[in-house]
């Protein structure tokens, strides 16, 4: 299956992502593929109904809203770069 | 000590009966991995100093005889799982330098064991592949034929396993990620039921398929490892509050009487004849044990790869999108915010992960969503009827665990179709929350490749289809690859 230009840019755009030219040719033949494969589901004929969808696993409570000693900021931030005690982001203002 | 294929109990044993200690049994594994992982790749990280000083903590518990069973016994973690200020990479450029300020729940049972972090296995980046080629940093080899993948996302896991790099590993399973590289190296490997395992601390690929599992050389190594890693955990509301029973209670138990299903749609011809024949012997002995063989169908099996591929790239294009360059993960550059995000994630991101973010969005779309994902949810719900339907008739199911035995490095990489459809026996199990486990039933005629079947149970009934793994690994020989 073919996929248009604007589709797979669409996507770019909502995943986040750049491709250059070539990158760009070489993925919408492949995702031209996939969602031919993805297609195949079109053939099954049932309806989703939430309403079937009680699931017999019995899940875990949600916890007591009790406060808690949290992470330290030192160790959370130990990921980040150009940390200051803070999380450094380009400026946006130009 | 010959740690060929070494079993956690005969560790245990040894252990505790002072024949070895656990520096010297760690420092036996750390050699091998010097010797021998240059080759295979099987680990990204190895944590030599961390393993040394587990295992010296290890020997003083031994010694006030407090041992349990996993105390100072050396496992391999594959390298999506949280360990506090150990560097967990995903096998992702994007998470190269991250070091988790801590523990996932899996990894805090273990430590509550007294277990030895020997290093981080190898894997698909982000869990994503059937091959372990996707990795950033180590591709790993099939230690049968380092010619060819030794299956995935988990290969560094079952690699390092089946090559006696570690008695045993912590793999994960999204799709069959547990179960695929057990079969590819010759290992076995169990996918518990959803939310049997805490995923706390497991970096989310598809949350509503994920689950850590153990991979070790057989069954009953495998009860021994759910034994010290499952339970409900505060920290995942996905955890089930069910009872955790003693996984190793029915291991030994005849098997007689025991219904095992057969669904013909498993045993098509999309499944190479090798693998299809060996499966059916392995069936027709555990019949001549006193096991009863169902005849039954999946219709449903048709669809199974759309609405696995459609829901699990869904989940992960949600799940991936908090990687953007910020609080943690490979930085790119821009001019603004939205140039810094879009060049960290599309430079951090490999080729594979990429696309199924971009198959995500898609399925998520408007304009989509009805055809793709809600279609995929009614599949999901239908697979389950059907599982629900053929459990009426049989305890267990068994099955093929992959089309092929493990396949040449480099024969589906630019293929994705291919490698997609490969996932066909494995990912129906994630879709409906159940337990599977792969056991190796045989090897290929011509190249001694594994070949492995799968045997699937009811929800949260894990203790059966260990007792049938075991069952059968009890009359079988495997055999150790050549290093």
């Amino acid at each position: 299956m073919a996929v248009e230009l604007k589709t797979i840019e669409h996507l770019c755009e909502l995943s986040k992502l750049n491709y250059d030219e070539d990158g760009l040719k070489k993925v919408m033949g492949e995702m031209g593929d996939i969602i031919g494969l993805m297609d195949e589901i079109k053939g099954f004929d049932l309806t989703y109904d939430d309403t079937k969808d009680g699931n017999e696993i019995r899940f875990g409570d949600t916890r007591e809203d009790v406060p808690a000693e949290s992470f330290p900021t030192e160790k959370l931030l130990a990921n980040a770069e150009n940390t200051d005690g803070c999380y450094v982001v380009p400026k946006v203002v130009e | 000590m010959d740690l060929t294929k070494a079993k956690i109990r005969d560790l245990r044993k040894a252990l505790d009966n002072k024949e070895i200690s656990a520096p010297e049994l760690c420092a036996e594994y750390l050699k091998r991995i010097d010797e021998q992982d240059g080759k295979l790749l099987s680990y990204i990280t190895v944590t030599k100093e961390k393993a040394l000083s587990d295992a010296e903590n290890a020997q003083k518990i031994i010694d006030a005889g407090k041992s349990s069973a996993l105390t100072g016994i050396p496992l391999a973690v594959k390298d999506n799982i949280c360990v506090d200020g150990v560097r967990t990479t995903c096998a992702s450029k994007m998470l190269e330098n991250f070091i988790p300020p801590y523990n996932a729940t899996v990894i805090e049972k273990l430590n509550a064991e007294g277990y030895v972090l020997l290093g981080r296995a190898s894997m698909d980046e982000f869990a994503m592949g059937g091959s372990t080629q996707t990795s950033a940093f180590a591709k790993t080899r099939n230690p049968y034929d380092f010619e060819r993948v030794p299956g995935g996302s988990s290969g560094g896991s079952a690699a390092a396993v089946a090559a006696s790099l570690a008695p045993a590993a912590l793999g994960s399973d999204t799709g069959g990620s547990i179960r695929q590289p057990s079969s590819f190296c010759g290992v076995t490997g169990i996918k518990p039921t959803y939310g049997r395992v805490s995923r706390y601390g497991l970096v989310a690929f598809a949350s509503s398929l994920d689950q850590i599992g153990p991979i070790c050389n057989d069954a009953r190594d495998c009860a021994i490892m759910l034994n010290a890693i499952c339970g409900a955990d505060a920290h995942d509301a996905t955890s089930a509050r069910v009872e955790t029973p003693n996984f190793t209670e029915k291991l030994g138990q005849p098997i007689n009487g025991l219904r095992i299903a057969l669904p013909k749609e498993f045993f098509s011809d999309a499944v190479d004849s090798s693998v299809k024949a060996c499966v059916l012997d392995a069936a027709k002995e555990l019949e001549k044990r006193g096991a009863v063989l169902v005849e039954c169908s999946m219709p449903g099996l048709k669809y199974a790869i759309p609405a696995y591929y459609l829901i699990a790239c869904a989940e992960a294009a949600s799940n991936l999108s908090r990687f953007d360059g910020i609080k943690y993960g490979f930085r790119g550059e821009g001019r603004t915010y939205e140039e810094l995000i879009r060049d960290s994630r599309s430079r951090g991101f490999g080729e594979e992960v990429k696309r199924r973010i971009l198959l995500g969005n898609y399925a998520l779309s408007s304009g989509y969503y009805d055809a793709y994902y809600k279609k995929a949810l009614a599949l999901k719900q239908e697979i389950i009827r059907q599982y629900n339907q053929i459990f009426e008739s049989a305890d267990v199911i068994l099955t093929p665990t992959a089309p092929t035995p493990a396949y040449k490095i480099g024969e589906q990489d630019n293929d994705p179709v291919k490698m997609y459809t490969a996932d066909i026996c494995t990912v129906t199990v994630n879709i409906a929350k159940l337990p599977g486990i792969s056991t190796t039933c045989g090897y290929t005629a011509d190249k001694g490749l594994p070949i492995g079947m799968s045997i699937i149970g009811k929800r949260f009934d894990e203790q059966t289809i260990l007792q049938i793994a075991d069952a059968w690994e009890s009359g079988f020989v495997p055999l150790a690859p050549e290093l």
